[in-house]
């Protein structure tokens, strides 16, 4: 029951704020009203959970098709209902955001952002294939929009790119879908056993390669990211990247364990390279949004060394890691935002010389930027360590490879924090550039207190994951 | 007991906090109070600590307090837990002792100074860390605090952070550290597959009984010492030290002498059983520890920043302790570290109490005759010079022998040339000390001198608040929240050395075998023969100091030696040369001939190929309804045939 | 008894065939329409026959629609061709090309 709120909230909601002739002001207050309701309601689903029970809970099925075997079935189990946790969290911030800035064209702005979050809850809560796919692709709709409507200036490029990778990997999923759920005669997640086609794994694992991005496949995520208003590319890039985690974690791990063993290595060094690739890249942006784009495809590669290490560790990690770097990539684009409302422009080379006077800021950056790098003790770190400590049991070359990556993390991050902070004052910083007003800490506070409150306490993700062995279905012999 | 330890590790961390939360809405004066003051009652809670464990059976002083699991996942449990035992019980009170002291002493040196909240936020958030190290009861937790001093170390180095060379040592020193962390976090991935746990009794169980093969603890072994040599400066990770002297003063006497740069020899002591099951690798920090006393002796010699020298004394002395860890002689080296910890804090504050009279001066070819001006400065530095040189009674002669005749009583090649190594090491550290000392406080005074010694403090660099806050000299040297903790130091770096008189009364070492237990331990005559040939040596290199002084000369004649000294054997070229470099040329190449023509090149290619073949199609719109009319029947007509031949 | 089913549906495709010719071949657009009206006709007269065939009256209230749409469709067609003349255009579906891709 409260599943069907917390997806059909926002997207009711979406709805109702399309159709209701209010103002502007009016509008922006009614959306962060409905993405307030909704944390809330998965603040009462995490209090009512039984985070030691292996089952699914707060489910709701009803008959689709029938005859193909198609449900609607939804419900939660402790990994996902922190993936949507992070989903409300980070889309109520965004919302709020859009209403800080007071986005042009308000009703069609936030229903649109309520619509995705919706779809993104939809996707972390089915259980059933072609119902996540359906979620799967409504995410792509709002995106679609918001980027072409509300983006920067080459936003054309930037939406053909983005729908054209990300439909090519959905058709391929699709095709995946239809031939798996056939062949088990249930489309059901909960019903279906294992299969040992490559193919149809192939289908699936390239359409969340594509999503993640990991290595071949990220071709649209610098202008996708760059080109999104930030606020989308927060949801993007925090949120339904994480669209991935979930199709790899709950789908190929535990419904096709032969492929995922064969495919593995293949897996492993792509997202290896990946993460050294994005690092190395991240280390040479001119601009911060180009520094967290490609800082987020390390960390995609990252969570998913962690996923195909199939084990606890790994996969645990990989959890709390995609929540942490949810958070901590959206807190970075609002503050990229930010920066660009004061200065109007996020490239290093017009930036710096912030820290002085604006203390507010300086510490939000601060604090930010060592999250992002993984500091030891934060919860970023306690995800990074546990990840590598997983798949250093498949090899300790991906863990040594995962260990020079921090290095390379930490110096774009140091890079990254000085280009804005420190230094001589840039040419584009004035001093009407006001540090951070209250509006903005509003938003941003949060996300970091959470991020703070997961770093005394790591394991209130993991040890709330998994309740009984991860989801990875042994491979028959 | 338990709660006093507690007590000590979060009061600071509260102090921080309540900083930053309170933001501007207290004072300056307040916020510098608040971060003393938290530091001085976590010195009360460890002295609490300490003394009821001081009243326990030694074989029982060891306690774990666990508050609740900070990482779990399945079988893999890694505690918030605190360990409160004498090794981290003499840690903590180095901490927050010398810390309280070193805050209090910024109450005066950094009046004045932008951003003094920050400053003081950042100091108590860093004794919090560092206690975090010291006193996280596993690995894990170990390395939480190694990676948030390094942290609290990035973020002092870079106060300044409007000078580009700061920044830049801020960075350095940060990036060097996490490519230790990242070598000890390996060591410890290879531990998890192999025990299953990070916790420090079972993995010491596991190493000490031999069940690990020699290889794995060869590795894991290796993978601490690069930790440990990353934090402490040692050779070949050594070259950030030098840099972060760019932070203020306090900072370099609290993180860069004191405390947070000997972390790589309590990390050796605290997992001594690992090395103990790797010998070769504990030879290797002995070794490190050895190369390192020499090559910091000689650079010393050339520098001229007082700071600098002192720097490169630092990692000389802490080249004595892994030298004394390395060899096994655990007790010493935390007892070098002890008495270190003073002197050197207290050399370094000495020294920032000439540079805040000289408005910010650190150079000492624009220094001199400070004697006269600066009688009571003069006094303690001199206390403290002479400690570092090892001269009795002071507490550097005391421990700094004692590794020497520890190497001795090792013997074989190893100890020999360790030996040798040593009291070379004794020879540089009078001359190099001596030198500095000599250049600052003798000879006639320098014009410098001469401007800030009458009005002085009215033209100070740090701001116009110091006009303001100049009432207060009690002393003609400095603020007395300075000048008191100065003064406290010079007795604790007199006093501290009696602690372990050879084979009279030994209560530190006996204190921290109760927890490591020694491997040499030297004979009495071994003592008294190293520390009669030590003393000689340091005498002679005081002595050479101050010839060269009088002749007007510097130790070191100019020519190709001096030129390679002053490079500091070229060793940041060599990094730049390495690593820097090409990482950036790697990225570059990434970028311009990957990334960009494919990647996102084949973007366009794709885009360019859909928009022929939407051209291509769009000619069969021809816009004629009879010909879709046409089309359409024959399609009937085809789908029909076919669907009749297929039945 | 009357003639079987066959011939009804022989009589609707020979019809249909006619009406399809007309729509493809012929250019004014009138005669486009009569012949768009013969096929629908036709394929009324199939409803109607099959309709009969199966004992049903399915087809038959189907070809009602049929027709009733039909005449909507007239209706909106000679409004295009009345609107066209009026304009002073020439009556040729083949310089009618807006479509074009």
């Amino acid at each position: 029951m409260l599943t069907n709120l917390l997806i059909l909230l926002p997207l009711i909601g979406a709805l109702v704020v399309w159709v209701s002739p209010l103002p502007r002001e009016a509008t922006a207050a009614l959306a962060v009203l409905i993405a307030l309701t909704e944390v809330a309601v998965w603040i009462v689903m995490v209090a009512g959970f039984d985070f030691a029970s292996p089952v699914l809970q707060d489910g709701a099925q009803r008959e689709w098709f029938g005859d193909l075997g198609v449900t609607y079935h939804v419900g939660f189990y402790g990994f996902s209902l922190w993936l949507a946790g992070l989903t409300v969290v980070v889309g109520a911030a965004a919302i709020g955001f859009g209403a800080w800035v007071g986005r042009e064209r308000a009703r069609a702005y936030f229903g649109l952002v309520l619509f995705l979050i919706g779809a993104v809850v939809g996707v972390f809560s089915s259980q059933d294939l072609l119902l996540f796919y359906v979620f799967f692709e409504m995410m792509l709709i709002p995106i679609y929009i918001l980027v072409g409507v509300w983006g920067g200036p080459k936003r054309a490029s930037a939406t053909i790119i983005f729908v054209i990778y990300t439909m090519a990997g959905s058709l391929l999923m699709l095709a995946s879908i239809v031939v798996f759920g056939l062949s088990q005669g249930t489309f059901s997640l909960i019903d279906s056993g294992t299969s040992n086609n490559d193919w149809v794994f192939l289908g699936f694992l390239i359409a969340f390669a594509v999503k993640a991005p990991l290595l071949p496949f990220h071709g649209w995520l610098r202008t996708a990211y760059t080109e999104a208003p930030p606020e989308i590319a927060a949801l993007l890039s925090g949120v339904v990247s994480k669209a991935a985690v979930y199709g790899l974690l709950w789908i190929l791990l535990r419904h096709f364990p032969e492929p995922v063993d064969d495919w593995r290595t293949v897996v492993l060094v792509l997202a290896a390279a990946g993460l050294v690739y994005g690092s190395l890249l991240a280390f040479r942006q001119p601009d911060v949004r180009g520094v967290i784009a490609y800082s987020s495809m390390g960390q995609m590669s990252l969570i998913v060394l962690g996923i195909f290490a199939t084990n606890d560790l790994g996969v645990s990690g990989a959890i709390l890691h995609s929540v942490s770097h949810g958070l901590v990539s959206a807190a970075m684009f609002l503050l990229a935002a930010m920066l660009i409302e004061r200065t109007g422009t996020d490239r290093f080379a017009d930036l710096g010389g912030m820290a002085k006077g604006r203390p507010a800021l300086a510490t939000i950056v601060m604090v930010v930027g060592m999250l992002t790098l993984a500091v030891p003790g934060s919860a970023n770190f306690a995800g990074e360590f546990a990840i590598l400590a997983g798949v250093f049991y498949e090899g300790w070359g991906y863990a040594a490879i995962g260990a020079a990556a921090i290095v390379l993390a930490a110096m774009y991050t140091l890079r990254l924090i000085s280009g804005i902070l420190h230094r001589a004052k840039g040419d584009a910083v004035r001093a009407e550039s006001l540090d951070l007003r209250l509006g903005e800490l509003a938003l941003l506070v949060p996300l970091v207190a959470i991020l703070l409150a997961l770093s005394v306490w790591p394991s209130a993700i993991t040890e709330h994951s998994f309740p009984s062995a991860p989801p990875v279905a042994e491979a028959s012999e | 007991m338990i709660a006093g330890a507690w007590l000590c590790l979060l009061a600071p961390l509260a102090g921080a906090l309540l900083i930053t939360l309170a933001g501007t809405h207290i004072s300056r004066s307040t916020a510098a109070w608040v971060s003393t003051g938290s530091v001085f009652v976590g010195f009360a809670g460890a002295l609490v600590a300490f003394i009821q464990i001081a009243g326990e059976n030694p074989d029982d002083r060891s306690h774990l307090s666990t508050a609740y699991t900070w990482l779990g996942i399945g079988q893999f449990e890694v505690p918030m837990q605190i360990l409160v035992d004498p090794v981290s019980l003499v840690m903590m009170m180095i901490i927050t002792g010398v810390g309280g002291l070193i805050v209090w002493y910024s109450v005066g040196y950094m009046k004045g100074e932008d951003e003094e909240r920050r400053y003081f936020a950042y100091m108590a958030f860093f004794v919090f860390s560092m206690l975090m190290l010291v006193m996280g009861g596993n690995l894990l937790l170990l390395l939480v605090g190694w990676g948030l001093v390094g942290l609290a170390s990035y973020l002092l180095i870079g106060f300044y952070h409007d000078r580009p060379e700061a920044t830049a040592a801020a960075k350095k020193a940060f990036i060097m550290n996490a490519i230790g962390d990242a070598a000890m976090a390996l060591a410890f991935f290879l531990l998890i597959s192999q025990t299953g746990t990070l916790s420090y009794s079972e993995n010491f169980e596991f190493a000490s009984t031999g069940a690990l093969p020699t290889s794995t603890m060869n590795l894991v072994a290796l993978g601490l010492l690069g930790g440990a040599i990353a934090k402490s400066a040692q050779l070949p990770l050594h070259t950030w030290l030098p840099d972060a002297m760019e932070g203020p003063t306090p900072v370099s006497a609290l993180i860069h002498a004191a405390t947070m740069v000997t972390a790589g020899v309590y990390l050796i002591v605290r997992t001594h059983d690992i090395f103990e099951a790797a010998p070769n690798v504990q030879h290797l920090a002995a070794i490190i520890g050895g190369l390192t006393i020499i090559v910091a002796g000689v650079i010393a010699l050339v520098q001229w920043d007082i700071k600098r020298v002192i720097a490169y004394s630092t990692m000389s002395q802490i080249g004595y302790m892994f030298l004394a860890a390395g060899i096994g002689s655990y007790g010493y080296a935390m007892f070098h570290l002890f008495t270190h910890a003073f002197f050197k804090a207290l050399l370094f504050l000495a020294a920032g109490v000439i540079i805040h009279h000289l408005a910010g001066e650190q150079d000492v070819r624009r220094m001199g005759g400070l004697k006269s001006v600066m009688p009571y400065t003069h006094a303690v530095f001199l206390i403290g010079a002479l400690a570092l040189a090892g001269i009795p009674p002071l507490s550097g002669f005391w421990s700094k022998d004692g590794i020497i005749s520890a190497a001795l009583a090792d013997g074989g090649a190893l100890g020999y040339t360790l030996v040798a190594l040593g009291l070379v090491g004794a020879l540089l550290t009078g001359a190099y000390t001596f030198r500095l000392y000599y250049l600052v406080f003798h000879g006639e005074p320098s014009e410098l001198v001469l401007e800030h010694a009458g009005g002085h403090g009215s033209d100070h660099a740090h701001g116009a608040e110091s006009a303001v806050g100049h009432d207060e000299h009690a002393h003609s040297e400095g603020p007395l929240s300075m000048l008191i903790p100065v003064g406290i130091l010079a007795v604790l770096s007199t006093i501290a050395g009696f602690l372990a008189i050879p084979g009279v009364w030994e209560p530190f070492l006996h204190w921290i075998d109760g927890v490591a237990e020694p491997l040499v331990v030297a004979t009495v005559s071994q003592d008294y023969a190293t520390s009669a040939i030590a003393v000689v040596l340091a005498g002679t290199g005081i002595w050479l100091a101050q010839s060269a002084y009088r002749a007007s000369e510097d130790l070191v004649a100019e020519g190709r030696i001096r030129t390679i000294l002053e490079h500091k054997l070229y060793f940041d070229e060599l990094y730049d040369a390495l690593f820097s470099r090409p990482s950036e040329l790697v990225a570059n190449l990434l970028r311009e001939k990957v990334e960009e023509p494919v990647i996102q090149g084949s973007l366009g290619e794709i885009g360019a190929g859909v928009r022929e073949a939407g051209g291509g199609t769009a000619r069969l719109q021809t816009g004629l309804l009879r010909s879709y009319a046409l089309v359409i029947a024959v399609s009937v007509v085809i789908l029909v045939v076919v669907f009749v031949a297929v039945r | 008894m009357g003639p079987g089913t066959t011939w009804y549906i022989a009589v609707a495709a020979v019809l249909f065939g006619i009406g399809t010719t007309g729509v493809i071949l012929r250019r004014s657009p009138l005669i486009v329409l009569l012949s768009l009206e013969i096929m629908l006709n036709a394929s009324n007269l199939a409803l109607v026959g099959f309709s009969r065939h199966f004992g049903s009256v399915d087809g038959q209230i189907f070809a009602i629609c049929v027709m009733a749409v039909a005449a909507a469709e007239v209706v909106v067609g000679l409004g295009l061709i009345v609107a066209f003349t009026r304009r002073g255009m020439s009556l040729d579906v083949d310089t009618v090309t807006e479509l074009r891709g």
